[in-house]
């Protein structure tokens, strides 16, 4: 263990002299939020992938697959599959039209306070229902892996971030994801490369051991999500809630121009579906070569999946490639963590400081000096809550809150973003109904569902996103009619319109 | 720059027809991707037994469906890169041109 904790430290010396040297480089509020939209598409490719991949891609989709199969596959899969909505429908719009934050795009359609405040609750919800579970598995893993306990693993991972966003902003966190997607799909391309040497280039010899190993029900689905609706909904909540996440979408900000904020999205869906793609061969050799019980006996969820089967690859427990293999991937599974704890930080602080103090409290009357410092204040602020999150998350099922994170980006943040960015009638009225409904249906279906009540579950599914994607849509669009007409704003569409196909702003 | 002085009319003329161009592209790509992944999930929700036929060796439908949707988003991606710089580029073009055109000449 203590392996992983020497290159660990090497990850964090790296990440620190990044940091120093992005701090030297961030002065203005462009440079805090947006790196001064001067990252190429291929780094914006790779800080994406390093922002998306989540502790949940990189050790649970391998677990996952190991332990229930093609559901594990599937889950996999939709992360990849939701970047065709985002190239399709947000990428570039999204650069055109705003400046920091996802506030920043309804604000310059609605021009008004209160959908500008609602789409703040939107961002803030989204942030924490994410960063919370991503800090209680910071804490579980770092005291795994390193054996130093759970409280302090949570505050280590919180002050590393805290340093990486107040001082360097979005430039420190950009090479962090960039560091921690090099790694990862290093981890991944050396595990798969040993891994088609032990089946000899192969790889219908993994599914014939697998059906050998654990019978035929193994490959087929079904064997993790049982509720047929489950499985639909999760796939709606990843293809329709990644257009709704602000802290991955905001980096399109730090790109110049649409056709460059295209190109990364492109570079992302290669990088990042590879990997995932990788997790389906990697969950499928694990089940075969290091065997399911000996995965359950680590972590019942599976999640020690990966570093345990690069053990086996590096050549087994006690063996210098073994340990260096476990070493090497645990390590990395923390830079995972670090990253995107980062990017919520960064965009939250974003969404508190740029959207809520400067734009909704001031008005935007607060010179751009002040609001640096005001937003790196805001992030400092925010990473101490999300330690004593973390730390009071100790022992608590935080799954429902990821769950709960995805299902609101997709049925509050998408529908009020979609609908902002193409329909004529929108106005303020839907910006609210879109997200209380989207919202607070989210909340209370997850709340009463099988991830939180277990058994006395009122409701029959653990994702609601098949319910209350569409009941977001419904309440956008009554708030809109109920609302009324605002003519104004409609008129003003066009203008909007030729900045969000041309980002001209014509005023 | 003498924004102002454009024809907006002309302009969002252009713009509209920008959008009906991307319409013309993105909607049925969008279909193909959604009815492609959110049909699989259907499949694997409620046709377990078709999904698991045999196609090669131990490998059944859903997995070569499953390596089908990576292909498919990924073919899209590529697709969509070109459509976009041979088609909404120049039409984007077009209206900035538009626009300072007119800013010119009045």
């Amino acid at each position: 263990m203590n392996l992983t904790l020497g290159i660990f430290i090497i990850i964090l010396l790296i990440t620190l002299a990044i940091t120093y040297w992005a701090a030297k480089h961030t002065r203005t509020t462009a440079d805090f939020y947006a790196a001064d939209s001067q990252l190429t598409a291929a780094q914006n490719g790779f800080a994406l992938a390093g922002d998306w991949c989540s502790a949940a891609a990189f050790l649970g989709f391998t677990g996952l697959t190991a332990l229930y199969g093609m559901d594990g596959a599937l889950y996999a899969l939709g992360p990849l599959v939701a970047f065709c909505t985002v190239l399709f429908l947000i990428a570039e719009p999204m650069r055109n039209t705003g400046k920091y934050t996802l506030g920043d795009i309804i604000q310059s359609r609605m021009q008004t306070p209160t959908s500008l405040l609602a789409t703040i609750a939107g961002t803030v919800v989204v942030n924490f229902a994410y960063l919370m579970p991503q800090m209680a598995g910071a804490g579980v893993l770092v005291r795994l892996l390193t054996g130093i306990s759970y409280d302090w693993a949570v505050i280590f991972v919180g002050v590393s971030m805290i340093v990486y966003v107040a001082f360097g902003g979005m430039l420190a966190t950009t090479w962090v994801q960039i560091v921690k997607a090099v790694l990862m799909l290093g981890a991944g391309a050396s595990i798969l490369v040993m891994i088609l040497s032990t089946i000899h280039f192969n790889p219908l010899t993994l599914f014939a051991d697998a059906e050998h190993k654990y019978t035929a029900r193994y490959l087929l689905p079904g064997n993790y999500l049982k509720n047929p609706f489950d499985q639909i909904s999760l796939g709606l909540g990843y293809t329709l809630g990644l257009a709704g996440l602000p802290h991955v979408m905001t980096r399109f900000y730090t790109v110049p121009d649409a056709k460059t904020a295209r190109r990364s999205v492109v570079w992302v869906m290669f990088l990042a579906g590879s990997f995932f793609a990788g997790t389906t061969i990697f969950g499928l050799a694990a089940a075969d070569l290091v065997g399911q019980d000996a995965v359950r006996a680590a972590d019942k969820g599976g999640n020690l999946t990966l570093p345990l089967l690069a053990q086996y690859l590096g050549g087994g427990k006690g063996t210098l490639g073994g340990d260096f293999m476990l070493g090497f991937v645990a390590a990395v599974a923390v830079a995972t963590i670090l990253a995107v704890v980062s990017a919520l930080t960064l965009s939250t602080s974003g969404a508190i400081a740029h959207d809520f103090y400067v734009n909704w409290v001031k008005r935007g009357q607060v010179d751009s000096r002040r609001e640096v410092l005001l937003a790196r204040l805001t992030a400092v602020v925010i990473g101490v809550l999300a330690i004593a999150l973390g730390i009071l998350a100790q022992g608590v099922n935080v799954a429902v809150l990821v769950i709960l994170a995805i299902c609101v980006a997709a049925s509050a943040n998408f529908p009020v973003l979609v609908l902002s960015l193409f329909w004529r009638r929108f106005n303020t009225g839907g910006v609210v109904g879109g997200m209380t409904v989207g919202l607070l249906s989210s909340v209370v279906l997850a709340m009463i569902g099988p991830a939180t009540r277990g058994a006395d579950a009122l409701w029959p599914l653990v994702n609601p996103t098949i319910v209350s994607l569409p009941l977001g849509f419904l309440g956008a669009v009554l708030g809109t009619l109920i609302a009324g007409r605002d003519l104004k704003n409609e008129q003003r569409f066009d203008a909007f319109l030729l900045q969000v196909h041309t980002g001209i702003a014509s005023k | 720059m003498a924004r102002n002085e454009t024809d907006p009319e002309a302009v969002h003329a252009s713009v509209r027809l920008l959008i009906a161009e991307k319409l013309r592209f993105l909607a049925p790509m969008t279909v193909i991707f959604m009815v492609g992944y959110i049909g699989l999930t259907a499949l694997a929700g409620f046709a377990r037994d078709l999904v698991g036929i045999k196609v090669v060796g131990s490998v059944n439908l859903g997995f070569v469906l499953i390596a089908f949707n990576y292909l498919l988003s990924w073919a899209l991606a590529i697709s969509y890169g070109r459509i976009a710089a041979t088609r909404f580029d120049p039409l984007a073009t077009k209206v900035i041109t538009e626009i300072s055109d007119q800013g010119h000449l009045r």
